[in-house]
């Protein structure tokens, strides 16, 4: 790894160990999963059994002959409190229990409150529910036709202006259609010396985060206070405060150390649920989540993806287009921005002057998907970076030299009309190209009769979600000691150690002397969420800017004292100075929102669509058994550009732990289904790496480049690993195998079939 | 979750009595990895639970007999199984099997017994006793029995074993020279269950084979003994013709069924795969994948 050396005085660039790690390793982090307050009641869900229907009866008598049931609720207890409960960040589509209607299995109907959380669980099992059960659709290019329609009627929540002119709209599940349109298409392809399309299909998975979502409402007299394990406080704030008809500032959403998120966490998931609860029941109302549930709460959209590519006779590509079908599920969550965040670069990093995009979210009877490291990106890449490989092949170019042809290069503008200025897509490539040793002649031989070795490599990109903003406060306090304000969730990410070194760095003292405050709402200001890797670059700003600032107060109180800042050995002396005793506060604050400009509704295009670019790519080296299907990965290489890296060793596992994650989705995880029900939801059925499945070899890269608008150079980096890793092993098997896979997992089985098929073709 | 009782026996008489009933919400339990699976899903709430833990003391040892027979107590623990000496000496097979059993938790809690009676197909220890000829002792309500592991399995989680009957012991015979492996594949994580499971044994009487043992489990409904591939073996020289015509007739009489882990198409295919290379391995003595 190629980062700035340690400097003395330097808190950015250093590879400080996480600040919260002496806390988790010893057992004492709290986490709401352990929180407990007097008079608290267990809350259990009853979850429908059916894809699609009409609630006929609920019957919920059986759940009050155990003993120990305290209530049962359901939707028409919900409107008592809030008239219209529905919720969701892009649609009011989900109520908080169901209201007539079922939109698929595992939807929560009603919850059962009792002071024992097995009593809870065993009461839910008592609560019979009559459906009228209605047809149901599943598979996202079904749900294109309006046969069966999971909503009567869309209902976006006008937060945002690109999904206004879907409001009332009937008779459909496409909840956002989104479309780019650059250059002439029609005409390029036309002009093509080929034309190759192909399809490529992606599975639904789940984030599994190993601490279940949880979360806590306690009501006070006329404040409530949720703890939870959320990404986004802010919004649950806001989103509970509109629910209720309240003023923001009584709720309080206090947030604690989270057990993972991935996105799962994100938005509301059980917060209205025990918000309602708790104002119902005249208690504090907990809720935890088995893994069971939490496949039935949020997934990864499966997607169906169609794209064609017209090239000239010099092998430039010249034309393409891109139709994205994503699986929403029952609730939009998120999916609509998924479908035009990411959309819009489902071209993938080539240099394209005709370009279209139709990219579309569709509802369908299956468990709600949202955001997932990612969002949405490493479904495009697997299907563009595919399909790059397999045109190269068709042309007989070797599929690097092919990328260097037709890639982004310099400030090139993406399909969107955005400059790359700051993406080092050519670095990126190279350094997977340099590192896997691509023009050399030394390969590994196999390691036996019927195996065969196979390399491939695979880049994407991401834009951050824009326009977003955060907000941090840095408190100086008389001793001269450091204290930081923020609403970004520390998850396992990091972030608490990296926004205490640009604190640190700015104000002058030690990465580990800096207090840093967890998010409460009613303490730490608002941050839109930790999410889209977002945080360094947008809290990086504001924390930057905070730091700032108090730095001037310091510096202004120093003036007003006769003292220069820089010469003062001891903050706390100024404050001595100023009030004569150790009293008082230095308080910074920063604000922090990127320039933005949306796309125009037509065309898709916008100069500014995104403030930085994050670029990831893998390049693998396997072995394939042809008799079997099974592939060992022996050597993966995973490089990003992430501008000037904050903290090099945090940087270094997010890449890791990213390529990790894509690769589970890669090889196995796949969430199936039975007439709309989860037969796999579980650790003991749904599995997830262990340590004995990580690569041979890992290597992480990252690309020295700066990001000239980030905090300290620096940019995103959580997500940018998973791009190429599916891609990158479609391609490897295919130079090993001579098959190709165009749908996800790529399970051993597949491979298996694949082979025997091309024998079977051959002979 | 309703509440239910937990008893502690500590003689294996008082272990039978309690479970004597057949009341199917009553179920002894010793290292409860399988048992808290079917708990958490629902698929089975106790009234009682019979712990046997009080029994461990006395049914966990690990001994060898004069001629290298071995006889493991049913409370053994599966890391005690990987980690005794007299184990790795005698049969090896069964030190190398635990590795890539489950992980170190499960190995550290999880028994012998427990194993050998859980039922479930997708274990590994049942397929490895079988082909070493391993006898499960049980002790039940009207006394002692002796029955072959590779006939303790009637059907998908079904046993011999009558209502309070619980393994005892296990004994292995001596080795006489055989040489076992055991052969694991995994449909999705490498710790994973299998997806299939082949154990063979192979004895060498000059330049011939004087007894083969090759047992199918995972990728069919039980573990499977397939004597029409020993048979092919018996008496032949080792080749790589035999292995392959073994491994074909395996193939052919394994009932392979369809399930979550795999199609029947693809675990057929690779019970043929892996019985071949696994009657190679056993014979070239390599170390078991």
């Amino acid at each position: 790894m190629n980062v700035r050396a340690d400097t003395a005085n330097r808190q950015v660039g250093r590879s400080v160990p996480r600040l919260e790690g002496p806390e988790k390793v010893s057992g004492r982090a709290s986490y709401v999963h352990n929180m407990s307050v007097p008079g608290m009641l267990y809350a259990k869900v009853v979850r429908s059994t059916v894809a699609h229907g009409r609630i006929l009866s609920i019957d919920a008598s059986g759940a009050f002959e155990i003993s120990g049931v305290e209530h049962v609720f359901t939707g028409s207890d919900v409107q008592k409190i809030v008239p219209d409960p529905y919720f969701g960040p892009a649609f009011h589509d989900q109520p908080v229990l169901a209201i007539d209607k079922v939109h698929f299995v595992g939807e929560p109907v009603a919850v059962v409150l009792a002071r024992d959380p097995y009593v809870a669980a065993e009461a839910a099992q008592q609560i019979w529910v009559d459906y009228e059960e209605l047809p149901a659709v599943f598979d996202e290019v079904e749900a294109m036709k309006p046969d069966v329609v999971v909503h009567d009627e869309l209902k976006p929540a006008g937060t945002f202006p690109d999904l206004k002119h879907l409001i009332g709209r009937r008779n459909t599940n496409i909840a956002l259609d989104y479309h780019l349109k650059r250059g002439d298409p029609e005409r390029a392809f036309a002009q093509a010396a080929h034309v190759f399309e192909h399809e490529f299909r992606s599975q639904q998975v789940m984030h599994v985060p190993l601490e279940p979502m949880v979360a806590l409402a306690v009501v006070s007299h006329d404040t409530m206070t949720i703890h939870t394990a959320s990404q986004s406080p802010s919004f649950v704030r806001t989103e509970i405060a509109r629910l209720l008809g309240w003023s923001e500032n009584r709720v309080k959403v206090k947030v604690p150390f989270l057990g993972g998120g991935f996105g799962a966490k994100l938005y509301i998931k059980l917060e209205a649920l025990v918000a309602c609860a708790a104002l119902l029941a005249r208690a504090p109302v907990k809720l935890m989540l088995t893994m069971e549930e939490q496949f039935y709460t949020i997934t990864k959209h499966a997607s169906t993806f169609r794209i064609r590519s017209g090239v000239n006779s010099e092998g430039r590509l010249i034309a393409r287009h891109c139709e994205v079908l994503w699986n929403g599920g029952a609730f939009a969550d998120i999916g609509p921005r998924v479908t035009q965040k990411s959309g819009f670069t489902a071209p993938g990093p080539y240099d394209i002057d005709n370009v279209s995009i139709d990219s579309y979210a569709l509802y369908t009877n299956r468990p709600p998907a949202g955001a997932l490291r990612g969002f949405g990106i490493p479904q495009l890449v697997w299907a563009y970076e595919s399909h790059t490989d397999m045109i190269a092949h068709e042309l007989g170019v070797d599929p690097l030299a092919f990328r260097r042809k037709n890639i982004l290069k310099g400030d090139r503008p993406q399909a969107t009309g955005t400059s790359m200025k700051d993406a080092a897509v050519e670095g990126v490539l190279e350094r997977i190209a340099e590192r896997m040793d691509w023009s050399g002649k030394a390969h590994r031989e196999p390691s036996g009769p019927g195996k065969r070795i196979g390399r491939g490599l695979a880049i994407g990109f991401k834009a951050s979600i824009a326009p977003t903003t955060s907000v941090a406060i840095v408190t100086v306090s008389a001793d001269g000691s450091t204290i930081l304000q923020l609403s970004t969730v520390d998850m396992g990410q990091g972030s608490n150690t990296a926004m205490a070194q640009i604190v640190a760095d700015i104000v002058g003292v030690a990465t580990e002397d800096v207090k840093v405050v967890t998010p409460d709402t009613d303490v730490t200001p608002y941050d839109m969420a930790t999410l889209g890797s977002r945080s360094t670059f947008h809290m990086g700003h504001a924390v930057r800017l905070a730091a700032e600032d108090v730095r001037a107060k310091l510096a202004d109180m120093a003036k007003s004292v006769g003292e220069s800042l820089a010469t003062t050995e001891r903050i706390g002396d100024l404050f001595k100075k100023k009030y004569g005793m150790q009293a008082g506060n230095a308080v910074g604050v920063g604000t922090y929102i990127p320039e933005y400009k949306s796309p125009d509704p037509e065309t898709g295009q916008s100069d500014k669509i995104t403030p930085f670019w994050m670029i990831g790519g893998t390049g693998v080296e396997l072995e394939v058994d042809t008799e079997t299907g099974k592939y060992r990965i022996l050597r993966m290489i995973n490089a990003a550009d992430l501008g000037t890296p904050l903290n090099p060793k945090i940087v270094e596992s997010q890449l890791s732990g990213a390529a990790m994650m894509q690769l589970g989705f890669t090889m196995f995880e796949e969430m199936r289904f039975d007439g709309g029900q989860v037969t796999n939801a579980s650790l003991a059925d749904y599995k997830i790496p262990g340590i004995q499945d990580v690569p041979q070899t890992m290597e992480n890269e990252i690309v020295e480049a700066h990001q000239h608008n980030g905090p300290f150079g620096a940019k995103g980096v959580g997500e940018s690993a998973t791009f190429g890793v599916s891609p990158a092993i479609a391609n490897a098997l295919f130079d090993a195998a001579g098959v190709r896979i165009t749908s996800l997992p790529i399970t051993p089985e597949a491979v298996f079939h694949a082979i025997r098929a091309q024998e079977e073709g051959a002979g | 979750m309703r509440g239910f009782e937990i008893v502690r026996p500590t003689t294996i008489e008082r272990a039978i009595e309690l479970l004597e009933s057949g009341d199917p919400g009553v179920r002894p339990f010793s290292g409860g990895t399988a048992i808290m699976q079917m708990m958490k899903t629902g698929m089975f709430v106790p009234e009682r639970l019979v712990s046997l833990a009080g029994l461990s003391k006395e049914h966990s040892a690990i001994s060898v007999d004069g001629e290298g027979g071995m006889k493991i107590g049913a409370m053994a623990t599966l890391s005690t199984l990987e980690r005794n000496d007299l184990v790795q000496t005698c049969f090896p097979v069964l030190a190398r099997t635990m590795k890539r059993l489950a992980n170190v938790r499960v190995r550290n809690v999880a028994t012998v017994g427990g194993a050998l009676s859980h039922g479930d197909p997708h274990m590994d220890l049942p397929p490895v006793l079988a082909a070493l000829d391993a006898i499960a002792i049980l002790r039940g309500p009207s006394g002692s029995r002796e029955v072959p592991v590779a006939d303790l399995y009637t059907g998908y989680y079904e046993t011999v074993l009558e209502p309070g009957e619980l393994v005892a012991e296990v004994v292995i015979p001596p080795s006489d020279g055989a040489s076992a492996i055991y052969r694991k594949t995994t449909s999705r994580t490498a710790d994973d269950w299998p997806m299939v499971g082949v154990a063979a044994s192979l004895r060498l009487s000059g330049s011939r084979i004087s007894s083969a043992r090759v047992i199918v489990s995972a990728a069919t409904a039980k573990l499977q003994r397939i004597t029409a591939a020993e048979d092919v073996l018996t008496g032949q020289g080792p080749s790589r013709e035999v292995f392959a015509d073994a491994a074909r007739v395996a193939s052919a009489h394994s009932d392979v069924i369809d399930d979550a882990h795999g199609s029947s198409v693809y675990k057929s295919a690779l019970v043929e795969i892996e019985v071949r290379r696994g009657l190679r391995d056993a014979f070239e003595g390599e170390t078991a994948e």
